[in-house]
């Protein structure tokens, strides 16, 4: 099914791993440029940069083409979502070739033509057959088929973007099929258990090689998904109207499923950090991390109590001491490990990582540090969201 | 073939030691599982989290609260977290230089916030510096830049650049309001400052492993501005060729130092640039649309090239 065979990807894995350990000094250059001669792959990949600005390129040239088309020969709904279909074809069949007769591997364009070909089956799905028509039942089969599609995409390129993208379809098909928000919200939730359930089954075949990784991901999506899908103060829509205001939440929901959701909220990040801790997965932990703090966050509008300024500095304080507190618990370890886990570096990609957020985030977060003052005291204001500094002219 | 088949292979090979097999199969496994990024993030956002409530609440509460605990308050903060820096830190040197402990780094990037947020206030209250904001964010980034050198880091490092940049009158939230010829000058004139400075450092091997932040923060403060002249109604000539100069510039040093972000900077930065000239004044769709086709492709080919020539090919 995967159109990269195994022996491929293992070895662009062992290869980056090469890398790594090298760059870390586990291994001698002599002995990286001597390995470095068996991880030769077939595959063409690039740099993340090339990667990201070929992708964008291919997505404007073929946006472009589609669009030029409609404006060139103008033709009927029906027609151009016939044609919208061919797109979506020939889309994908440029995508098959450029892995099968280039052997692109995240190459950026490849990636670009598979988005373009689900963005344009879904989109001709809706212009061929249900344009124009009032509500009709059978219009669910858009999301569908983008869920089926992307899943498709993501088992054939192992993409892993694409299962995100099945997962936000997956997100509109109930609203087809019931009006019951509540029903709507356990559809969605259910959607995503079964996939859960699945990906873990399949993930504890893939343990230590190529693959383990994007199940990881996938997973760690997957229960970010049922989270947000339960968590009735963080819907995507009018986020900020509620953020101020639980009772308005807890009022369109019935009670027993609201309360429901406020005990499933508490019980999720235990369940989620435990699996993450003990299947040694950083992309569920990591989760588990993130969805802890949202319920915090959340707790107060569930429960319709006032939200205070001081609630932020609160979770600084608790964010901050966790994390003081495992980083010395795990290095007074036998060696700074306990468990089977470390706070020590152990790879370059960290380091990396952390001096590219340093670069972007250091001059962009005092932007964001100081909210409007609350309406309380209207005859003093400060800060106003810039408190300079690095906030560069605040105006206060 | 698995890594883990591979380490066994390449050890019976000799071609690495027994030791070092133990030591990459127990990574390659998960053996022990590095937790440093997380816990990083963590520590970040613990500490933004508690200087955003801390702003918050002052801005609300100072009233009641009173000048003399909000001081207190924040100055006990500011100066427990420069003392903690200060005597923690090792002796000064030129090079990289890796913290002394694992939360220095954030103790100095909450001090750094609290000495903003200070200052805001006493200039919000007192009038300390009678509304001269250029002095206090010119003072600022001076401190920074001290304070990144001192203690070698990135965060207090950009900090220190954007602070520079709201002396020049710059501000990211504020760009799209302020596109006149002067404001583009002063932008010029930062990156002309930053990108001289931060080479000269470089030169004298002053911490040389900063360089990339000021080049990443000038190439994208340099486009940013070079692209506001050229969409210009009138007199954007010159600015056009700054910018394909520019790109031109970018280009190489990317391939030069194999600093792929330059190319990608040059290739959007240039192509938004180029687009909007060429498309100045088509009215036609099909004209327009058309364009984006050739030019989506040309581009295409010639990133492949590029990538095929330079970029990495496993």
């Amino acid at each position: 099914m995967r159109l990269y065979s195994t022996s491929s990807e293992e070895t662009l894995r062992a290869r980056k791993l090469l890398t790594d350990w090298v760059g870390e000094g586990f291994l001698t250059k002599a002995q990286y440029q001597l390995l470095e001669q068996e991880t030769v792959s077939e595959l063409r990949t690039t740099n993340i940069f090339l990667r990201l600005v070929l992708f964008l390129f291919t997505l404007i040239s073929v946006s472009a083409a589609a669009g030029l088309f409609y404006v060139v020969s103008r033709p009927s709904e029906q027609t151009a979502g016939v044609f919208f279909l061919i797109f979506a074809a020939v889309c994908y069949a440029a995508a098959e070739a450029a892995v099968s007769q280039l052997r692109l591997y995240r190459y950026g364009i490849e990636e670009a033509l598979a988005v373009c070909s689900v963005g344009f089956l879904c989109a001709g799905l809706e212009v061929a057959f249900f344009s124009g028509s009032v509500y009709s039942p059978k219009e669910f089969l858009v999301p569908a088929a983008g869920v089926v599609f992307s899943l498709w995409i993501w088992l054939r390129f192992g993409l892993s973007y694409a299962f995100l993208a099945a997962m936000i379809f997956a997100l509109f098909l109930p609203g087809y099929w019931i009006s019951s928000r509540e029903a709507q919200r356990l559809i969605i939730a259910m959607f995503y258990a079964i996939g859960l359930a699945g990906v873990a089954s399949v993930h504890s075949r893939h343990r230590f090689d190529y693959l383990e990784e994007a199940y990881s991901l996938v997973e760690a999506f997957l229960w970010l998904g049922i989270y947000l899908a339960i968590n009735l103060q963080l819907s995507l829509l009018n986020l900020s109207a509620r953020w101020w205001d639980g009772t308005r939440a807890a009022a369109q929901f019935a009670g027993p499923f609201y309360w429901g959701t406020w005990v499933l909220i508490w019980c999720l990040p235990p369940i989620v950090l435990a699996r993450g801790i003990r299947q040694k997965d950083r992309f569920v932990i990591a989760v588990g991390a993130i969805v802890a703090s949202l319920t915090l966050v959340s707790n107060k509008p569930y429960l319709g109590w006032p939200r205070h300024t001081w609630d932020p500095m609160l979770l600084g304080i608790l964010l901050t001491g966790v994390a003081f507190f495992i980083r010395r618990w795990l290095a007074r370890g036998p060696g700074g490990i306990r468990h089977g886990f470390t706070a020590a570096r152990l790879s370059g990609k960290d380091k990396h990582w952390i001096n590219i957020g340093a670069t972007v985030l250091g001059p962009l977060s005092p932007h964001s540090i100081t909210p409007d003052p609350q309406p309380s005291s209207p005859d003093f204001r400060f800060g106003g969201g810039q408190t300079g500094g690095g906030g560069a002219g605040g105006d206060f | 073939m698995t890594i883990l088949t591979r380490l066994e292979q390449w050890k019976e090979q000799g071609k690495i030691s027994p030791e070092q097999h133990a030591h990459l199969a127990g990574l390659s496994r998960g053996e022990p599982l590095t937790l440093f990024l997380e816990l990083n993030v963590l520590l970040y956002a613990g500490v933004l989290a508690f200087v955003g409530g801390l702003g918050w609440t002052v801005s609300t509460w100072s009233q009641q609260l009173g000048d003399a605990l909000v001081l207190t308050v924040l100055s006990t903060i500011l100066a427990t977290s420069f003392w903690y820096c200060f005597s923690r830190a090792p002796a000064w040197s030129p090079a990289e230089t890796p913290a002394p402990s694992p939360i220095f780094d954030y103790v100095l990037y909450l001090g750094s916030l609290i000495w903003s947020l200070e200052l805001a206030y006493l200039e919000n209250r007192f009038h300390v510096l009678s509304g001269k904001l250029d002095l206090y964010l010119l003072a600022t980034a001076v401190l920074f830049f001290f304070l990144a050198y001192r203690f070698d880091n990135r965060l207090v490092l950009s900090l220190g650049l954007s602070s520079l940049a709201g002396w020049f009158g710059l501000t990211i939230s504020h760009w799209s309001a302020h596109q006149d010829a002067a404001y583009r000058q002063y932008a010029l004139l930062y990156c002309l400052l930053v990108g001289v400075g931060g080479a000269l450092l470089q030169r004298r091997s002053l911490k040389p492993h900063f360089f990339g932040t000021y080049l990443n923060i000038v190439a994208n403060v340099l486009f940013w501005a070079l692209l506001s002249g050229v969409f210009n109604r009138q007199g954007y000539g010159l600015w056009f060729l700054a910018l394909l100069i520019a790109c031109g510039a970018s280009v190489a040093w990317g391939l030069a130092r194999r600093q792929f972000a330059f190319v990608a900077y040059a290739a959007v930065y240039g192509y938004v640039g180029v687009s909007s000239l060429i498309l100045r004044g088509v009215t036609d769709e099909s004209a327009f649309l058309g364009y984006f086709v050739v030019s989506g492709v040309a581009m295409l080919v010639v990133l492949v090239l590029i990538g095929r020539r330079f970029g990495r090919k496993a």
